[in-house]
């Protein structure tokens, strides 16, 4: 795995964390640092990282108070910024090579991916450093949360980010399984059986097929975390292989790499100076509950088809794992996650903490799901897999493409497998194009927010590959058309053709 | 009607003994005016007293059944009469005079042709007319069945067939058109022929099963503990055996009698009436009716054990209904309004399927389920569901029961799955319904309805007299009033011929219109029937989805404001149904599930079944879509989408140019040739933009595809303010 960092010349990436309110007098300025990827780097080198970027965002605060620095572009880094909460930021540093080719939006996702989770499992990081100021909790959460996260983007020994070769993906949203209506219906009163298990109390549920959403109840930010949460380590394909949620076609070889980076974080060994060094106080693993959610390896499906794990630790004087729980964005109400898989399908059930006695509830309700849901769980899961058209379902031949819809969250693109049949200059012109369809969209934004401004742009690339892209009313269409005939009127009409057909229309122009 | 007494005494005695009450009410009527005497006064009165001192028979039609309709009377020979009944066609009245003779009288020509036994050792058991293309009377002999044939030139009967057996007695009913001929010692042997217009059918033979009371003694199978049924168009003979205290059931078949099994008796004496397809055993001593709906094969009771219940049964009543029908009893009883009706009196005959002559006060009742009451005592939500969707006498009620009950079980929140199953069983008998085609029957016939005062259904909704029910079903009654309103005064005639049997006047029609129509069902002695009966009575208590929506979604929804999520899954529940039988949904119900969706702020749930097509695109939803999606941009993105979606370019056009997206709008009505909407609504949202170039874009747009657009105020004004917006 990546993690073991031999040195710092071959770490091309950088990623901290810190506070704007901690450590503001001199001599203190250690306090910010709430967490700092490579662990191992010297502090001073952290420190001057860290200094850079509070530098920056002070000084164009100045300028424009709501959204100070978002990105310095210098010759041989990009920094990435992004405000997850108020004053804590997260600074993404890459290295720039031959094939580091990206799209700031598409790092700043990952920035965005990784606080969301958090949050989700462990609340505001503000929370937990007004919870204990001396820092200790939160750095430990954060500390073994983004460590267990970045090991997703391990490949051999370093951390692939996305780059221009994603760019026919879009991060932070969610992919949905186009269902019958018929199905969809089942499904529906699927949900209302398994609602009616948990009684009167408000719950949520997310039925997914394959790394596929079908349907859920949640308000689109919580959907949207629990379904990354899921598609990295609930489905079945994550079951299976330490799933990384930027590739599909990656998932096959990283399970491996995760394994020496497991070894050497349960060892707990001396990979941290920085922690050791600095914490006189008791914090580590000992003196916190230290919950790890995304953990490699951990989940397993249970004999009753729900899937258990011991993240969460396990009661005390019994084997039963403890039930694992997170936070609701919208409510900020504490739940049980209680997942259930029965082949392709995954059923994952929301019931809050306050309306459930312990294991016990978490027992019997499992005990009344199995006797009431289960049946019809299992004529679902056929329903769907029936009308699932697998792998490359949502393929159109001759076009790859991207679809977005920034309301909902919901994007929709070629099978990764197609993608890779594109040339690498197809991606990256693409890839330069979303950049600027990207800053476009900002500066609309600041504009007028009311009106939502349509754009068209349609590019032939040096390798004669047409790139398009329409952005209508909130929602975004990338298209690329390799191997196309020359003519501007045949692009358009290929994109129009693929809105009429797949989109309802929504794509099509005058 | 008869005059049974043999009048040795004077004429004058005899009408004196027989129809006081009537002359009383004559005497007092014309008393009373006494100084004013003028002709026709009291005529009523006068008819009464009239009709009961002359030899009349009375009928009535009982199906369908009117308590208004005026009898038809017809004058007979005096003598006794065992029995009496007229020919299909009404033309022939034949009356059993004695053991040993029946007398055919021809309305028309008034001849009377007289049958006797030929010898002394036989006897006539009794006689029926038949539909049977060989014959036309049946007389049953303790020697066997003699078929005649009547013929009107000829004025005589001439026997065509004779089947040789020795009888104790029989059993007939014409709605099964079904004899069957005891024999034995125990009378427990049955030979059975079934008459039909389709032939003649000899059934097997078969034997009754009786428990002995003791090792040596052989009980003997009386008449009266046998009785045919048809139900659902299949015929069954219920049995009663005394010693085991059981209701044995067979089943008919062409080729074949099956027991079916046994029900429970808790009575000595029982009574058996068929009553729109159910079957109700009268306990009797009891006093309580047990009902049974032996569609499936399920022995289990609809509901618990219910009383019967007198309704509308009153003096008034009783006295307005004599002035229509009023039958002048020779021998009567008392005026019947002066009398206690006796439930279960030891005088009631009950005569198949569904009557009830009470011989001491003179009245005829006819049975008729209280629908209400029945589910009202039936927990089984499931099974009281698809016993209301069998009814077809009183299918509009039924609908409304079932209505009524889902409803109140989605206001008492009772579990999800438990509506969905109740919801199951109607929209699974709506699609069948919409399968046989006796939905559309109903439709039609309700169509026609108004001038013929919608038929059977009518009166006996009316609730005409006695009932099955409990009391508690009155208090229910009451307030849907309207449907018994005027039906209440309508009551049991009152009719005093004892020896009259209603049962041969209307019980002629009562086939035709019923069950066992020639043709086919005869044929089959079987189900199939039951068919033929679905479609033909015109009625089906089946609940379309659009019933759904204006009988329970729609008043629930406001009931229910505080809880959207349970109204979601119970609709979902709803389509499911509707999916699974492949039925179409009222658009309305999906315009309410926007509703309730956007109420409850569930936006992304909306979306995702906007998007699953949960919820089916029509404009309906769409215009509901655009007005939720005032707190919510996505929402209104939604339906607009749909209404692109639907093709609706006008409104699609319009709503564009509303949200000030008119250059889109400009662009869209172009390819998709849409004039309908005025420029000047183009060229206000252009105007209001304040772009100077936008909105000459828009004018020039107007001027070069809209021929004399320049000419119009709109371009003029509209120039003007682009020249102020670029100064």
């Amino acid at each position: 795995m990546g993690l073991k960092s031999e040195s710092d010349a071959n770490e091309s990436m950088k990623l901290c964390v810190f506070d704007l309110r901690r450590g503001q007098t001199e001599g203190q300025e250690l306090d910010k640092i709430l967490f700092f990827y490579p662990p191992d780097l010297p502090l001073s080198n952290q420190l001057s990282v860290i200094g850079l970027s509070e530098g920056l965002i002070t000084f164009t605060r100045i300028f424009s108070p709501d959204a100070p620095c978002e990105v310095i572009e210098a010759e041989k880094h990009s920094h990435v910024f992004y405000e997850a909460e108020p004053d804590i930021w997260m600074v993404l540093v890459v290295e720039k090579d031959s094939e580091a080719i990206w799209r700031v939006d598409a790092l700043r996702s990952v920035l965005k991916e990784v606080h969301s989770l958090f949050v989700m499992f462990h609340g505001y990081v503000r929370a937990l450093v007004d919870k204990e100021p001396s820092g200790g909790l939160v750095r430990s959460h954060l500390y073994y949360f983004i460590m267990d996260f970045l090991r997703d983007f391990s490949i051999g020994k370093k951390l692939q980010l996305p780059n221009f070769r994603g760019s026919l993906k879009e991060q932070g949203t969610l992919q949905m399984l186009t269902v019958g209506r018929e199905a969809a219906i089942e499904v529906q009163s699927l949900v209302t059986v398994l609602e009616s298990c948990v009684g009167n109390t408000q719950c949520y549920t997310m039925t997914m097929f394959q790394d596929l959403l079908v349907s859920t109840n949640l308000s689109p930010i919580d959907s949207l975390n629990l379904f990354t949460y899921a598609v990295l380590r609930l489905t079945p394909l994550a079951l299976f292989h330490g799933a990384s949620s930027w590739s599909h076609s990656r998932k096959t070889d990283t399970a491996c790499n995760t394994y020496a980076g497991a070894l050497l974080l349960s060892s707990g060994s001396a990979m941290d100076p920085y922690y050791n060094s600095r914490d006189t106080s008791p914090l580590r693993r000992h003196s916190y509950p230290l919950v790890r959610p995304l953990q490699h390896s951990k989940w397993s499906k249970g004999k009753d088809g729900f899937l258990t794990t011991d993240i969460w630790g396990t009661e005390v004087n019994s084997l039963v794992p403890t039930c694992p729980t997170i936070w609701l964005h919208q409510t900020e109400e504490k739940m049980f996650l209680l997942a259930y898989q029965h082949r392709g399908l995954t059923v994952i059930l929301l019931v809050p903490v306050s309306s459930i006695s312990g294991e016990q509830g978490i027992a019997m309700l499992k005990q009344q799901i199995i006797e009431n849901a289960s049946l019809k769980m299992l004529k679902v899961e056929e329903k769907l897999s029936r009308g699932w058209g697998g792998e490359n379902a949502y393929h159109v031949s001759g076009y790859r493409y991207l679809l977005v819809d920034g309301d909902r969250y919901i994007s929709r693109a070629s099978p990764p497998g197609k993608v890779t049949t594109l040339t690498k200059e197809s991606l990256i012109a693409l890839s330069k194009l979303r950049e600027e369809v990207d800053s476009e969209k900002v500066r609309v934004k600041w504009d007028n927010s009311s009106c939502e401004k349509d754009l068209e742009i349609c590019i032939r690339a040096k390798n004669n590959a047409w790139l398009i892209a329409r952005l209508i009313r909130g929602k975004e269409l990338y298209m690329v058309l390799e191997k196309a005939s020359e003519t501007l009127l045949y692009a358009s009409d290929a994109a129009e053709k693929f809105s009429e057909r797949y989109c309802n229309g929504a794509f099509s122009l005058d | 009607m008869k005059d049974k007494n043999r009048a040795t005494t004077s004429l004058l005695k005899r009408v004196l003994v027989n129809c006081s009450a009537q002359t009383k009410q004559y005497g007092s009527c014309v008393s009373s005016r006494v100084p004013e005497v003028e002709k026709d006064m009291c005529l009523k009165e006068f008819i009464v007293l009239k009709n009961c001192m002359q030899n009349v028979v009375f009928s009535w039609k009982t199906a369908p059944y009117n308590p208004y309709a005026a009898p038809s009377s017809d004058p007979i020979s005096e003598g006794p009469v065992l029995s009496i009944r007229y020919s299909l066609d009404l033309k022939l009245l034949a009356i059993q005079r004695s053991v040993y003779e029946i007398q055919i009288w021809n309305k028309e020509t008034g001849d009377t042709v007289s049958q006797k036994c030929r010898s002394e050792s036989e006897s006539i058991l009794g006689f029926f007319w038949t539909d049977c293309p060989t014959c036309d009377i049946v007389f049953v002999k303790t020697s066997g069945l003699e078929l005649y044939s009547y013929s009107t030139e000829s004025r005589n009967l001439q026997l065509v067939q004779t089947k040789k057996l020795s009888i104790s007695w029989y059993t007939y009913t014409h709605e099964s058109r079904l004899v069957l001929l005891a024999s034995g010692m125990q009378c427990k042997s049955f030979t059975g022929y079934q008459l039909s217009s389709a032939g003649m059918i000899r059934l097997p033979k078969f034997e009754m099963v009786m428990a002995k009371p003791e090792a040596n003694s052989k009980p003997v199978l009386a008449a009266e503990d046998v009785h045919v049924i048809t139900v659902y168009g299949r015929i069954y003979c219920l049995q009663f055996d005394r010693v085991a205290m059981l209701l044995h059931s067979y089943r008919f078949y062409r080729d074949a009698v099956v027991q079916q099994g046994s029900l429970p008796v808790y009575s000595d004496r029982i009574a058996v009436s068929v009553v729109d397809n159910v079957l109700l055993v009268h306990q009797v001593e009891a006093k309580v009716v047990i009902i049974y709906d032996i569609f499936a094969d399920s022995q289990a009771p609809i509901s618990a054990p219910l009383p019967l219940y007198l309704r509308g049964f009153s003096r008034a009543n009783v006295a307005s209904s004599q002035t229509a029908g009023k039958p002048s009893g020779a021998s009567g009883p008392q005026n019947s309004s002066d009398t206690e009706v006796t439930i279960y009196g030891d005088q009631w005959k009950f005569l198949t399927p569904d009557l009830v002559i009470d011989v001491s006060n003179g009245s005829l009742w006819k049975i008729s389920l209280d629908l209400e009451a029945i589910s009202a005592s039936s927990s089984e939500i499931q099974l009281i569901l698809e016993f209301l969707q069998r009814r077809k006498l009183e299918a509009e009620k039924a609908k409304q029961l079932c209505l009524a009950i889902v409803r109140t079980i989605i206001l008492e929140r009772k579990p999800v799955p438990v509506v969905a199953r109740a919801m199951d069983v109607l929209l699974t008998a709506y699609s069948q319904a919409i399968k046989t085609g006796s939905y559309y029957k109903r439709i039609t016939a309700e169509e026609t309805s108004p001038s013929n005062g919608s038929g059977v259904n009518r009166p006996n909704a009316a609730g005409s007299e006695s009932t099955a029910g409990i009391d508690a079903s009155r208090s229910i009654n009451q307030e849907p009033g309207i449907v018994s309103g005027n039906d209440g005064l309508s009551i049991g005639k009152t009719e005093r011929g004892d020896f009259l049997e209603p049962d041969m006047l209307g019980g002629e029609d009562l086939p035709t219109g019923h069950s066992q129509i020639p043709g086919p069902t005869s044929n089959q002695l079987n189900s199939n029937a039951s068919q033929r009966n679905q479609s033909q009575v015109t009625s089906s208590a089946a609940t379309s989805p659009a019933d759904y929506y204006s009988h329970v979604l729609a008043p629930i929804e406001e009931e229910m404001t505080g809880d959207g999520s349970y109204l979601t899954a119970i609709i979902i529940e709803f389509l499911r149904s509707c999916s699974l039988e492949k039925l179409k949904v009222y658009p309305n119900t999906y315009v309410l599930m926007v509703q309730i969706l956007a109420r409850d702020e569930c936006y992304a749930e909306l979306a995702l079944f906007i998007m699953n097509k949960i919820i089916e695109p029509s404009k309906e939803v769409a215009l509901q879509l655009l007005e939720s999606g005032r707190q919510n941009l996505q929402i209104r993105k939604l339906g607009l989408d749909m209404l692109r979606q639907l093709s609706l370019h006008h409104d699609y056009v319009l709503l564009l140019v509303q949200d000030g997206y008119y250059l889109e709008a400009l662009r869209y009505a172009r390819k998709n040739k849409v004039n309908t909407v005025r420029p000047s609504l183009f060229l206000e949202a252009a105007y209001a933009s304040k772009d100077p170039q936008h909105l000459a874009a828009v004018l020039r747009f107007f001027s070069d595809f809209i021929p004399g657009f320049k000419s119009t105020p709109d371009h003029q004004t509209y120039h003007h303010f682009v020249a102020e917006l670029n100064a």
